[in-house]
C-alpha cells in the first residue's frame, strides 16, 4: 500500500512537471509518456545502502545522465517543450524515479570520446547512449544491463540493385554516421567499401539521395523511422549485427551495478520497459515490444 | 601509448590528407588572397566595393557553416564536387579573406611616396603593385600569413563535418573501436603541433632573410 501511494505521488508530481513545461498551445507527448513512467517501481529504503552511489544520488536530489540530445526515438531534445524524449531518455528517467521517486534527470550531453572519462571522474552517474557493450570498454567502465538490443542494416534510395546482404558493400561508397559502430562493422564484413561519415542522420540522408554513396548503414530503428518520413528510401536487409546496449556506470562500483541490474529486471518484470519501448521506439516500429535481452548475457557486462 | 602504435597506418593516413587539405588550400588561398587585396586597394570605386563585399561575407560567416552549405547546397543546383575537392576550394576561399586583409596591411605600410614615384616614372598601376608595392608588402606581412597557415591546418579540422577522413576524424574512427581517448587525442594534438612548429620555424627563418628595416 505505502509502495502504491508512493507511485501515485510521484506519477503525479511528473504529470504537474510535465503541465509546467509544455506550453499549452503545443500539446506535447510529455503526459503519454509519464503513463509509462507512472508505472515506474521505487527502490524500497532498504536498497539504498548508505554510503553507496545510490545514496550519494539521493542525497543531491537529481540523477546526472550521461546521453545524446539528436538520437531520433532514443534521446532526442523536442525543441518545442525542451525535453529530451525517447527510449533513452525515458530510461534514465524510469531509473531516477527509482532512486529519488521523481523522474528529476540532468541530461549531460556525452559524446563516445567523452564518456568513459565523465564516468571515471564522476561527472555523470549513469550513461544511456545507446551504449554498445564491448570488451574493450568494459575495461574502463562497468556496464549494467544490457537494456536493449539492436542492430545495423542498410538503406538504399529506391530502385538501386545488387545490394542485398553487408558483403555486397565491397567496392562501393557507402556512408554511415561519425563515431557510430557502423564504421568498424563495414571495416570487418566489407574491407573492400570506402566509408563516408556524415555527423547527423539528416545529413546522412541528404548525401544518399545526393549519390554521395550508394548505400547508409545505421540502426535499424532509425533507418525505419527515416524511410518513413521519406519515400524514396527502402531497407534492403534485416539487422546483420547485433549490438547490446548496456548502462555505463563507473568502473569498479558493483554496488551500483547489482542495484541497477535489479532495477531492470523489476521494470522489466512490471511492463515499464515495454510501455517505454512502445511510446518511443515502437512508435515506427509495428508490433509488441520485443523479449527483453537477458541482463549479463553478453561478455562485459 | 600501444593503442596508438597498433593504429598507425590509419592515423597516418589522416595526417596526410590533413597535410594534403592544409597546402592545397592554402596555396588557393594565397593565390585568391592576392587577387581580393588587388581589388581593395584598386582605384576604382566599384573594384574596391567587390573586394570588401568578398572579405566581409567570408570573415563574418564561420566556415563550418559554409562547408556543410557548399557541400549539401550547391548539389542542389546541379554543383557537386567528391568531399576532398569541396573542403579544398570552400577552405581556400574562406582563408583568402584573412590573407587579403593581412596583404593590406601590408600595402598600408609601404609608404605614399613609392607608389607615386611608380606612378611618375610611368608604371601602370597593375605594374606598380606588381613591381614596387607588393614585393615590399609581402616582406613585412610574413609573420601573419605564417599565423594564417597555422589556422588553415587547424581549420581543416572542420572537413571532417562534410565526410573527409582528416586526422581528427582518423582518430574519432580509432577512438570508437578502442574507447581510449585521451592517448589518441594527445596523439593528434602532437602531430598538429608538430605542423604548426614546423610552420612557425619556417616563417621565422624567412622574416629574418626578407624583412626590411625602416
Amino acid at each position: 500500500m505505502k509502495r502504491f501511494v508512493a507511485v501515485a505521488v510521484a506519477s503525479l508530481l511528473a504529470l504537474a512537471a510535465c503541465g509546467e513545461s509544455s506550453s499549452p498551445a503545443v500539446p506535447g507527448a510529455s503526459p503519454q509518456q509519464s503513463e509509462a513512467l507512472a508505472k515506474a517501481p521505487v527502490a524500497d529504503a532498504a536498497e539504498i545502502l548508505p554510503g553507496s552511489t545510490m545514496e550519494k544520488i539521493r542525497q543531491r536530489g537529481e540523477l546526472i545522465v550521461g546521453g545524446s540530445l539528436d538520437a531520433p526515438l532514443l534521446s532526442q531534445q523536442n525543441p518545442v517543450s525542451g525535453e529530451v524524449e525517447g527510449f533513452d531518455a525515458e530510461m534514465g528517467k524510469a531509473l531516477a524515479t527509482y532512486i529519488l521517486g521523481e523522474p528529476k534527470v540532468k541530461i549531460v550531453n556525452s559524446a563516445s570520446e567523452t564518456r568513459e572519462a565523465l564516468l571515471a571522474n564522476g561527472t555523470v552517474d549513469v550513461v544511456f547512449q545507446t551504449y554498445t557493450i564491448t570488451e574493450e570498454r568494459a575495461k574502463q567502465v562497468a556496464f549494467a544491463g544490457p537494456y536493449y538490443t539492436s542492430g545495423l542494416t542498410i538503406a538504399v534510395k529506391k530502385g538501386t540493385t545488387g545490394i542485398a546482404k553487408p558483403e555486397d558493400l565491397n567496392g562501393k561508397k557507402v556512408l554511415a554516421g561519425a563515431n557510430t559502430p557502423a564504421i568498424p562493422a563495414i571495416k570487418k564484413l566489407a574491407p573492400q567499401a570506402e566509408i563516408l561519415t556524415f555527423g547527423s542522420d539528416p545529413e546522412c540522408i541528404q548525401a544518399l539521395k545526393q549519390d554521395r554513396g550508394v548505400a547508409y548503414v545505421q540502426d535499424e530503428t532509425i533507418l525505419i523511422a527515416d524511410a518513413k518520413k521519406d519515400p524514396s528510401i527502402e531497407i534492403v536487409t534485416k539487422p546483420f549485427t547485433e549490438d547490446p546496449y548496456g548502462i555505463g556506470l563507473k568502473h569498479g562500483d558493483d554496488q551500483f551495478k547489482k542495484f541497477v541490474n535489479d532495477w531492470l529486471k523489476k521494470i522489466q518484470d512490471a511492463g515499464v520497459w515495454q510501455g517505454i519501448w512502445k511510446n518511443s521506439i515502437g512508435t515506427v516500429v509495428t508490433g509488441e515490444a520485443p523479449q527483453p535481452p537477458g541482463i549479463g548475457s553478453v561478455p562485459g557486462s | 601509448m600501444p593503442v596508438l602504435f597498433e593504429h598507425l597506418p590509419e592515423l597516418w593516413q589522416g595526417l596526410i590528407v590533413t597535410v594534403q587539405l592544409t597546402a592545397a588550400s592554402f596555396a588557393g588561398a594565397a593565390v585568391l588572397g592576392v587577387l581580393v587585396c588587388a581589388l581593395r586597394v584598386s582605384p576604382v570605386g566599384v573594384l574596391r566595393a567587390i573586394g570588401t563585399a568578398y572579405v566581409e561575407t567570408f570573415q563574418n560567416l564561420p566556415l563550418l557553416v559554409l562547408l556543410v552549405l557548399a557541400f549539401f547546397g550547391l548539389p542542389e543546383i546541379g554543383l557537386q564536387a567528391p568531399p576532398l575537392a569541396t573542403a579544398i576550394i570552400v577552405i581556400a576561399v574562406y582563408e583568402a579573406a584573412y590573407i587579403a586583409e593581412a596583404l593590406r596591411s601590408g600595402v598600408n605600410s609601404v609608404s605614399k611616396g613609392q607608389g607615386e614615384a611608380a606612378r611618375a616614372i610611368g608604371l601602370t598601376f597593375g605594374q606598380s603593385l606588381r613591381h614596387v608595392i607588393l614585393p615590399q608588402a609581402l616582406r613585412t606581412v610574413v609573420q601573419p600569413l605564417g599565423n594564417i597557415f597555422i589556422a588553415t591546418a587547424m581549420n581543416t579540422a572542420l572537413a571532417a563535418a562534410v565526410g573527409v577522413v582528416d586526422l581528427t576524424a582518423a582518430a574519432h574512427r580509432v577512438n570508437l573501436v578502442e574507447a581510449q581517448p585521451i592517448p589518441i587525442f594527445v596523439g593528434a594534438g602532437v602531430a598538429y603541433a608538430l605542423i604548426a612548429s614546423v610552420a612557425g620555424f619556417v616563417t621565422g627563418r624567412l622574416e629574418r632573410r626578407l624583412v626590411i628595416l625602416r
